[in-house]
């Protein structure tokens, strides 16, 4: 029987449950929940459109393990000097554009306000989420999460996860 | 004329080098001339690497400052560079970032030039039905795109608009021309590219590159997970001119690590402290042993080796106040898919969201607003000294931002000293 099927809740809303919960805790700044939302061999990749059609793999963030998205998290912490600032994501609904018995592919698009510390907020990013779901016992999690940017720049900087 | 300036409103502090006026930074009458003396002036301008317009009939866009240009190869495989301005209304002419094409063409009135930039056709030359046209002796020959000199130097193709400006090699100069042959005298990948558009003047950025004093103050990324940098000897090449320079450091040797040693590989890591480890993971790539170098070309060029994640970054402004910072991953044509993979995930040090690097995004932006209502107030650039030299021993000097400010005054006609 297929992993999906132990709940009777859609599969479209389970996604869309998990992407929303990843979203809105980055709202919060509940950094560091945020590698727990991936598979311990999870990948987290932001790039752009660009470096997509030109299949060329460096992009913005790379992360290809969840050991990595921790670093980065301490690095948040205790590293790395920003100006707090906090995102305000608008999600759309998710395609879900191919299933397995515990894995599933599904695309939506986002948007991302960025609230500056002295009141300033700017459309900070706007792109779309490809992101290879897997069912484990404890409930959904990311095994690979890319943000593709539309825009092919940053504004100042990113330390946030998209 | 650049002394007339000093003396309308604006006089160098006296300590020269060795201090930067804030006005510099948010002067607009400054930031004019600074695209006539510099962007449009005596000094060579990257473009974009041989790899970005590989064949016939490729062409790429970028800028010089705010000038719009284009970069094309012919059909002899010959490198042009141009303004992208048409002779006729001043429109731009080519709008893609890269594209081919066999010929350039205006979209507004179809004014049609050839890879070279000369024109070579007018649409409804003769009219129509013997109403209108182009009057008599007009000629193509006499309009076309604005030409620049361009010159290419280990696949970097550089464009000038003076005929003043020396042979790019010899603008690079003898300190320069060895180490960027070793960091990209071979056949280049790119591997990918952003961009990150920074709040700030392009001069507090070509500062913050040659400011290795700040590196491991500011970017505590290594010190925060206990990756020993106190075993890194290093110090800093500047050019006869003072204007380009090599900040390097070396990595003392590391252990090998018996699971990669067989692949020539070893693990970068000298403390359990990062959860993902793989970030360092590295190879010894050079027999100088030289492990972390940035090289700046005046003005806006860098060329970053960081373990082995190579990178140009160019900048450009886009106003007094901000700056978009270009950032092209590179690896060699040769490198194995290993070697590939781990460029590919170091590149997570560096860039817009890099571990080392990210706080640059924001920090010149600090220098912006902390000094842009104070014009008379100017920076104090003493570290190792008032000098401009080499500093073979330390890295704990500012003599590189003292170059950059030597070679900007020079070009600028703030050269003149006018004592207190």
């Amino acid at each position: 029987m297929s992993a999906w099927a132990t709940e009777f809740v859609p599969l479209r809303e389970r996604v869309e449950a998990l992407q929303m919960a990843y979203a809105y805790r980055l709202d919060d700044l509940d950094i560091d929940a945020w590698p727990d939302f991936f598979t311990k061999t999870g990948r987290y990749v932001v790039t752009t459109r660009e470096n997509v059609q030109a299949s060329r793999p460096i992009g913005i963030i790379n992360c290809v393990n969840r050991g990595m998205m921790q670093d980065r998290v301490k690095a948040f912490h205790t590293a790395n000097i920003f100006e707090p600032h906090l995102y305000n994501h608008i999600l759309g609904p998710a395609e879900i554009l191919e299933r397995s018995a515990d894995q599933c592919r599904a695309r939506s698009n986002f948007q991302v306000v960025r609230i500056m510390e002295h009141g300033r907020m700017d459309l900070y990013a706007a792109g779309s989420y490809r992101d290879v779901i897997s069912v484990e016992d404890t409930g959904l999690r990311f095994q690979e999460r890319k943000v593709v940017l539309d825009s092919c720049s940053v504004d100042i900087l990113m330390v946030i996860p998209l | 004329m650049g002394n007339e300036y000093i003396q309308n409103n604006r006089i160098w502090p006296e300590e020269g080098p060795a201090r930067a006026p804030f006005w510099v930074f948010s002067d607009p009458n400054v930031y004019e001339q600074e695209q006539e003396k510099i962007f449009r002036g005596k000094a060579w301008h990257f473009l974009c690497l041989d790899v970005d317009v590989p064949n016939p009939g490729d062409c790429r866009t970028t800028t010089i400052g705010e000038v719009p240009v284009i970069v094309t190869r012919d059909e002899n495989r010959s490198i042009h560079a141009m303004v992208n301005r048409c002779a006729h209304k001043g429109s731009l002419v080519c709008l893609k970032k890269s594209d081919n094409v066999a010929k350039l063409t205006c979209v507004y009135h179809a004014w049609t030039y050839n890879l070279a930039g000369d024109l070579e056709s007018v649409a409804f030359r003769h009219g129509l039905h013997g109403q209108g046209g182009m009057p008599e002796g007009f000629d193509v020959r006499n309009y076309r795109l604005q030409e620049l000199r361009v010159e290419t130097f280990c696949s970097m193709i550089f464009g000038t608009f003076s005929e003043e400006t020396p042979p790019i090699e010899t603008y690079l100069g003898p300190a320069m021309m060895p180490f960027i042959l070793r960091n990209l005298g071979r056949p280049l990948r790119v591997l990918g590219t952003h961009s990150q558009v920074i709040r700030n003047n392009w001069k507090l950025y070509a500062e913050n590159l040659r400011d290795s004093y700040h590196a491991t103050l500011l970017h505590t990324f290594y010190t925060t997970f206990k990756i020993n940098r106190l075993d890194m000897s290093g110090g800093i090449t500047l050019s006869d001119t003072g204007w380009h320079h090599i900040s390097y450091a070396r990595r003392a040797r590391m252990q090998e690590d018996a699971e990669y040693s067989t692949a020539k590989v070893h693990s970068a890591q000298y403390d359990p402290s990062l959860a993902g480890p793989d970030l360092l993971r590295s190879w010894n790539e050079f027999e100088d042993g030289i492990t972390q170098s940035i090289q700046t070309i005046f003005p806006t060029l860098c060329i970053q080796f960081t373990l082995n994640s190579l990178a140009i970054r160019f900048f450009a402004p886009r106003g007094i106040d901000e700056t978009e910072l270009h950032w092209v991953y590179l690896g060699y044509e040769q490198d194995t898919p290993e070697q590939t993979e781990m460029r590919v995930i170091q590149g997570n040090l560096t860039g817009a969201a890099g571990l080392v690097s990210l706080e640059d995004g924001c920090i010149n932006e600090f220098v912006q607003r902390g000094t842009h209502r104070s014009p008379d107030v100017s920076s104090f650039l003493e570290m190792g000294g008032r000098q401009v030299a080499s500093e073979p021993g330390s890295r704990a000097t500012e003599t590189a931002v003292r170059g950059f400010w030597q070679g900007y005054r020079k070009i600028m006609g703030f050269q003149k000293e006018i004592a207190a």
